[in-house]
């Protein structure tokens, strides 16, 4: 990145923080020195490990570095077809109560903006910030922080409370009229032995960057399902999520993502309690010179927890796939059972594919397995469609959607599944895998 | 219906079909026998469009159309099935998707408009115990975790669904025991009319004592060799195909030895 781009970004960063001289000193603080980490270190290049395949310095140039503008509606593609009980709409890096639907909540969730924490419990909200995202070297997590603004917050006050439907939050970046960034922050806290859903849909417009983080809290026994789907046309799309399970709880996070310019995926599962399990799911296709990079990291610290990892990759044109799992197992995790796989299909001589799996082991009694393939589509199966009578594309079509299904195939709601699987067949390139 | 003129066909450069002719009239039943290796499944491949064959000489008309002009799927749209020696299977797709894409691909072909779920399901149903399967395949995946009868008679309720003009069946009795080579045969059978016509491709005459052929050919060194009636098929039960090669039955050439 040309040191005039870096200015930008600090200058937007500097100008911005000048906006919220009212708030509590230690948010102040948060702010300040996530300013002056990122001001040192810029966006990260090909040398910094966590980003060699994503280097953002020249990636990212100074175009989306001022905020995103308030737009009134929200425009675009039509909503996912969520069984919902709430919608959220945060919009341009705000949440909007006026387009958001919390009328059917049950009085065992409590769903808010950060806005509003910030203004009434600075430190509580200051609290549950340093336990997830503590200050490091993290270009979105500072950029973030030194914007820290809006987002929402969700909790499942009670315990033992399946709630009903699916929340459904809609991130929407909106540069239509200007290119622009917004960087929201997201919190949810769900009680021992409940169970919460939710559906959380990425869609942009123009020329923006989307920077999202979650901190999730999962209490002991409590079950939480997360699908996120990050529909086609994206620009530059962050999206990082910190999870700490207590113990036998369970997280789920199933990833789709058609096509984005660029998207950076991380995820951090943290195991504090015994009996945990952690599934983390991805289907993502690319085409052009899309990149999506998945960097998974799984700390199995106590014993007897479990998780399961699955990502999967189309491939086509000159689009990128990266993917980097580590699995930590600790010292103190025995009967850690993880298995992680991550396989590619490359329509295009030219597509590229880059998976890395890491896995660390410090226990002795744990079974870990880890795989990863690079292929084509399997020629046999393509001619046995079209000697059916499915045109080549439609076969190749088909293939893609068999191959993404062990991903999708979890998702109880047949209607959201068929619409992801359309979506992501819809994005490859007609041509695609002729050979 | 189908008529092939002296085609040649290779693979990797080697000559496999060597000046083949064949004609099929409507209604018609081919029974096309011949050793391992003579080109049985190559020609049942050429004629389905697989593009691993190179053609590299004579002419396949279908129905006065040049099939060799014609992609994998434009002669499956126009009417021609191929049943596998091997059928693919395809985890992650339910049968029930792949045959419904298959039929409104071949119903777009034809102008007629596509399917929906309740007409589909109906005429599945029905297909599906014509050919003695069981519904529960319908919401597998393609083949996957079949047996080796149930990947057959799969092919059979494709063919029975998508109605083809000329059924090619490529070796459908082997990895057959008798009870499912019957009900295979049973089901072709039931698909007999007067406008379709079946080419059984197949290396042992037993396959022929239910689906009773029409004409018989035997293929080697990648021609036709002799044809005749049913009653060809019976003397090669008897002689093998070791005077083919004037030599001596070869192992695994031997359609006596299989019981």
């Amino acid at each position: 990145m040309s040191s005039d781009a870096l200015q930008d970004w600090t200058d937007q960063i500097r100008d911005g923080q000048n906006k919220f001289c009212d708030d509590d000193p230690l948010l102040v603080k948060r702010r300040s020195g996530a300013a002056e980490r990122f001001g040192e270190s810029g966006f990260p290049g090909r040398k910094h490990e966590e980003w060699r395949y994503t280097p953002l310095s020249s990636m990212v140039d100074g175009r989306c570095s001022s905020p995103l503008a308030r737009v009134e509606e929200l425009k675009g593609v039509g909503d996912l077809p969520v069984a919902s009980i709430a919608r959220i709409v945060l919009l341009n890096g705000e949440f909007r109560s006026d387009l958001s639907d919390l009328s059917r909540l049950p009085g065992s969730l409590k769903i808010g903006s950060l806005a509003t924490l910030r203004a009434e419990e600075p430190r509580k909200l200051n609290d549950q910030l340093d336990s997830f995202f503590p200050p490091e070297d993290h270009p979105f997590q500072d950029l973030a922080d030194a914007h820290l603004d809006d987002g929402v917050i969700l909790e499942v006050v009670d315990e033992d409370v399946t709630v009903e439907g699916s929340v459904h939050i809609i991130h929407a970046f909106d540069g239509s009229e200007a290119a622009g960034s917004a960087h929201l922050t997201g919190l949810i806290h769900v009680a021992s032995g409940s169970k919460l859903h939710l559906v959380e849909e990425v869609r942009c417009q123009g020329d923006v960057l989307g920077n999202i983080r979650w901190g999730v809290c999962t209490g002991a026994r409590s079950d939480v399902r997360r699908l996120r789907v990050i529909r086609r046309g994206g620009t530059s799309i962050f999206h990082r999520t910190v999870v700490q399970q207590q113990a036998d709880s369970r997280f789920e996070d199933v990833f789709c993502c058609s096509g984005t310019r660029l998207m950076r995926n991380e995820i951090a599962a943290s195991h504090e309690g015994s009996g945990c399990h952690t599934e983390l799911l991805g289907a993502y296709v690319a085409r052009g010179n899309e990149h999506v990079d998945n960097h998974t990291t799984i700390d199995h610290r106590i014993e007897d927890c479990t998780s399961r990892e699955v990502y999967r990759g189309v491939l086509a044109e000159k689009s990128k796939g990266i993917f980097t799992g580590m699995i930590h197992v600790h010292q103190d995790a025995q009967r850690t059972d993880a298995k992680q796989s991550n396989d590619s299909i490359l329509l295009s001589g030219e597509a590229e594919a880059n998976t890395r799996p890491r896995l660390e082991i410090y226990a002795d009694d744990v079974k870990c397995t880890h795989g990863a393939t690079i292929g084509e589509l399997d020629e046999d199966a393509l001619f046995y469609l079209r000697s059916r009578g499915i045109s080549a594309s439609e076969a190749r079509s088909i293939l893609v959607r068999a191959f993404t299904s062990e991903v999708l195939e979890g998702l109880a709601d047949e209607a959201i599944r068929e619409m992801i699987s359309e979506e992501l067949q819809e994005a490859i390139p007609s041509g695609a895998g002729e050979s | 219906m189908l008529s092939i003129q002296g085609l040649r066909a290779s693979v990797d450069q080697t000559t496999i079909l060597d000046g083949l002719d064949l004609n099929v009239k409507a209604g018609e039943v081919h029974a096309i026998m011949g050793p391992n290796g003579s080109g049985k499944s190559t020609l049942a491949n050429v004629v389905a469009g697989r593009e691993d064959y190179s053609v590299d000489g004579g002419s396949i008309q279908y129905n006065g159309v040049d099939l060799l002009e014609l992609s994998a799927d434009e002669r499956a749209c126009e009417g021609i099935f191929l049943a596998f020696q091997y059928p693919v299977s395809i985890p992650g797709i339910s049968n029930a998707y792949f045959l419904r894409s298959a039929l409104n691909a071949v119903r777009r072909y034809r102008d007629e408009s596509e399917i929906d779920a309740v007409d589909f399901l109906e005429l599945v149903r029905s297909k599906m115990k014509l050919v003695g399967m069981d519904e529960k395949l319908l919401q597998r995946a393609v083949n996957d975790g079949f047996s080796g009868g149930e990947k057959k008679r799969n092919e059979i309720l494709q063919m029975a669904v998508l109605d083809p003009k000329l059924a090619i069946l490529d070796e459908t009795d082997s990895g057959l025991d008798i009870d499912a080579l019957r009900i295979v045969a049973e089901g072709v059978n039931m698909l007999r009319q007067e406008d379709r016509s079946i080419v059984v491709v197949t290396h042992y005459q037993r396959l022929l004592d239910y689906i009773v052929p029409d004409h018989v050919h035997v293929l080697s060194g990648g021609k036709i060799v002799r044809s005749g009636d049913k009653s060809l098929a019976l003397e090669l039960e008897k002689e093998g195909y070791s005077w083919l090669t004037g030599a001596g039955s070869t192992p695994g050439n031997n359609p006596l030895e299989v019981s």
